[in-house]
C-alpha cells in the first residue's frame, strides 16, 4: 500500500547539470516536473514497491528517463505531457531483478503546430518480470504525435509477461498520429501482446452527447477529457487539478 | 402548439436506402406508437431527425413547425425541443454523468445553473426515475444494466424538458417495475403537453401510456396510420396481415454491420487493480 504524500522534485532545480539520479524509498510517491533536455536516472533498489510521476508543461524539447527495477520490485509510472513545441521523450524501463513490475501510463495531448515523440521502451532481463505500457494521446490542430517503443524479452527472462497498448484520438484532418509499439521476444515461455489504434473521436460518443445541447466543442472537450483523466490517479490534489484545467482549456473550454 | 412534419423522406446509410419516403405528422398534444419489424427503418427515422452523422437524407423534408430541422445541427436541434432516447445508449468512459447533464442542461439555458439548483433538480428526477443516486456520479452508462442505461435516458428527458420526445424501445431492458415507473413519467409529461414518438415490439408500455394513434413502418414507409387498435393486433397476430390484407411484401433483414471505435482507456482498469 503507497499512503505517503508526494514528493514533489522539479528538475528545473538540476537543471544546470542536465542530469540527475534517484534511489527510490519503499512506499515513497515521487512527481518530478519536467525540464528542457534533462537525463533522470531512477533507481528501484530490492523490494521497493513505488509510484513515480512525471509532468510536463513547458517546451521541455528533449528528456531521457531510465528506470532501473531491482529484484521483487513494484513500480507504478505515470506520465502527463503537456509539453509543447516539439519534444522528445525517450523512457527505458529496465527490468533487470527477478520479479520486477513496471506499469507505465502516457497521457498525451498535442495541438497546435506541436511535434511530440514518445518511445517508451521496457526490456526484460530477468526471470518473471512483468512491464505493462499504455500510452494515450490526443493529438489535434496541426500537430504530430507519436507513440514508439519496444518491449524486449531477453533469453532466459522465461515467464515474464510484456505488453504495449498504443491509443491515439486524431481530432482534425491537419493532425497526424503514429503509434508503432514492437515487440521483440527471445524466449518461449512468456506472454507478449501489442496493440497500436489510432483513430478519430467515437461518432456515436459524440452524436451522444450532441443530441442532449452540447456544441461539438463541449462534447469533445468532455470527452478528451474522460479519456486522458485516468492519468490523474498519479498526481496530487493540486498537480490533478492543474492538469484539468490545462485539458479543458487546450480544448476550449466547457461550460459548467 | 407545435407539430413536427416530415414529408417524403428519403435517407441512406452507407449507400444503401433505408427510408423510402416517410410521411409523418405529430402535434405536442399527441403520442403515437411505431411498429414494425426488426430492420425496417423505425431507429434509423429517429437518428435522422436528430441528425445522426452517418446517415444522409436524400430526398424529403423535415419541418419543427416552420423550422427547418434538416438545416440545423444535432445540438440545436435539441435546443428547438427534440429528444432521443436511444435504443442502445453509449458507453463513454471517463465522462461524468452528473458533469455531462449539467452540461446539456446548461446548453437548454441562457445561463448557466448553480451547483446548489442543479442538483436540487438531479435529486428530484433521479427520485422520479427511481433511480440510485451514485449512478449520477459514474461514467455514463459504463457498466450500467441494461434498464439503468434506459432509466438514464428518461432522466436526461425529465432534465432537459423537450417539446416532442422520440423514445426508441425504451422498455427493452425494463423490468415490470420499471416500465411502470417509466410509463408514470411519460403520462406526467403529456399531461404538460409534452408529444411523444415510442418505438416499442409490445403491447405492454403502450397498455400503460395510452398512445392517441398508432403507426406501422415497414420497407422504410409508414404504411398504416390509425387507431391504437393496431398495437394490440400486431401483439397477437404478428405482421402477417399487411401482407394479406394490404399486399406489402415484407422485405427481409440483412446482417447487421459492425463498427470499431476508440474510447476506453486501459490506465483505469490498471489502476483499479
Ligand atoms: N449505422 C448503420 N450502418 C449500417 N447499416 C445500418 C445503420 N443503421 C441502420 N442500418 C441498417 O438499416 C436497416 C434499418 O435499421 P433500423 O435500426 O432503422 O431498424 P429498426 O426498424 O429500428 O429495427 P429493430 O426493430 O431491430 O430495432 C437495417 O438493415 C440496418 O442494418
Ligand atoms: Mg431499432
Amino acid at each position: 500500500m503507497i499512503c505517503q504524500d508526494f514528493r514533489i522534485v522539479n528538475l528545473n532545480e538540476f537543471s544546470d547539470k542536465k542530469s540527475a539520479s534517484f534511489d527510490i524509498k519503499n512506499n515513497e510517491k515521487l512527481l518530478f516536473i519536467g525540464c528542457k533536455d534533462f537525463n533522470l536516472t531512477i533507481n528501484v533498489l530490492e523490494n521497493v514497491s513505488a509510484l513515480i510521476s512525471m509532468l510536463f508543461l513547458n517546451d521541455d524539447s528533449s528528456f531521457k528517463l531510465t528506470i532501473n527495477l531491482a529484484k521483487d520490485t513494484q513500480i507504478e509510472a505515470f506520465c502527463a505531457d503537456f509539453a509543447f513545441e516539439t519534444f522528445k521523450n525517450n523512457v527505458s524501463i529496465n527490468l533487470l531483478g527477478e520479479g520486477a513490475i513496471c506499469n507505465w501510463h502516457l497521457a498525451s495531448l498535442s495541438q497546435k503546430a506541436d511535434n511530440k515523440s514518445h518511445s517508451i521502451s521496457a526490456t526484460h532481463y530477468a526471470a518473471k518480470t512483468t512491464a505493462r505500457i499504455d500510452n494515450y494521446g490526443v493529438a489535434k490542430d496541426d500537430s504530430h504525435l507519436t507513440f514508439l517503443g519496444v518491449s524486449h524479452i531477453k533469453d532466459g527472462s522465461a515467464k515474464s509477461k510484456t505488453s504495449q497498448n498504443a491509443k491515439i484520438m486524431v481530432f482534425d484532418e491537419e493532425s497526424i498520429g503514429t503509434a508503432k509499439p514492437i515487440l521483440k521476444i527471445d524466449d518461449n515461455d512468456v506472454v507478449a501482446n501489442h496493440a497500436a489504434v489510432v483513430g478519430k473521436i467515437n461518432e456515436e460518443h459524440l452524436f451522444y452527447l450532441t443530441s442532449r445541447g452540447l456544441c461539438e466543442d463541449s462534447a469533445k472537450a468532455l470527452i478528451t477529457l474522460g479519456y486522458l483523466k485516468p492519468i490523474l490517479a498519479g498526481f496530487d490534489d493540486n498537480h490533478q487539478k492543474q492538469i484539468m484545467d490545462l485539458i479543458e482549456g487546450r480544448m476550449n473550454n466547457v461550460r459548467y | 402548439m407545435s407539430t413536427l412534419r416530415i414529408k417524403n423522406l428519403h435517407a441512406e446509410v452507407e449507400g444503401k436506402e433505408i427510408l423510402k419516403g416517410i410521411n409523418l405528422e405529430i402535434n405536442n398534444n399527441e403520442t403515437v406508437a411505431i411498429l414494425g419489424p426488426n430492420g425496417h427503418g423505425k431507429s434509423t427515422l429517429f437518428n435522422v431527425i436528430m441528425g445522426h452523422p452517418r446517415y444522409k437524407v436524400t430526398k424529403g423534408s423535415i419541418f419543427f413547425d416552420d423550422v427547418d430541422v434538416l438545416a440545423l445541427s444535432t445540438d440545436q436541434r435539441s435546443k428547438l425541443g427534440l429528444f432521443l432516447g436511444l435504443q442502445n445508449p453509449s458507453e463513454v468512459p471517463g465522462v461524468i454523468n452528473s458533469d455531462f447533464l449539467r452540461a446539456a442542461v446548461n446548453a437548454h439555458n441562457d445561463n448557466p445553473i448553480s451547483t446548489y439548483n442543479f442538483y436540487k433538480v438531479l435529486d428530484n428526477a433521479v427520485k422520479e426515475v427511481q433511480m440510485p443516486f451514485d449512478l449520477a456520479t459514474r461514467s455514463l452508462n459504463e457498466g450500467f444494466s441494461g434498464g439503468e442505461k434506459k432509466r438514464n435516458e428518461i432522466l436526461q428527458m425529465l432534465l432537459l424538458e423537450p417539446k416532442i420526445s422520440m423514445l426508441d424501445e425504451i422498455d427493452s431492458g425494463l423490468d415490470v417495475d420499471a416500465i411502470q415507473i417509466v410509463a408514470d413519467v411519460i403520462k406526467k409529461q403529456q399531461q404538460k403537453g409534452q408529444g411523444f414518438l415510442i418505438i416499442s415490439h409490445y403491447a405492454r408500455l403502450f397498455d400503460l401510456i395510452q398512445p392517441t394513434r398508432a403507426i406501422v413502418i415497414i420497407n422504410g414507409k409508414v404504411v398504416l396510420d390509425g387507431g391504437k387498435d393496431i398495437i394490440q393486433r400486431i401483439d397477437k397476430t404478428g405482421y402477417e396481415f399487411i401482407k394479406t390484407e394490404l399486399g406489402i411484401e415484407i422485405q427481409k433483414e440483412e446482417a447487421k454491420m459492425n463498427t470499431v471505435s476508440i474510447g476506453s482507456c486501459a490506465v483505469k482498469e490498471a489502476i483499479k487493480k
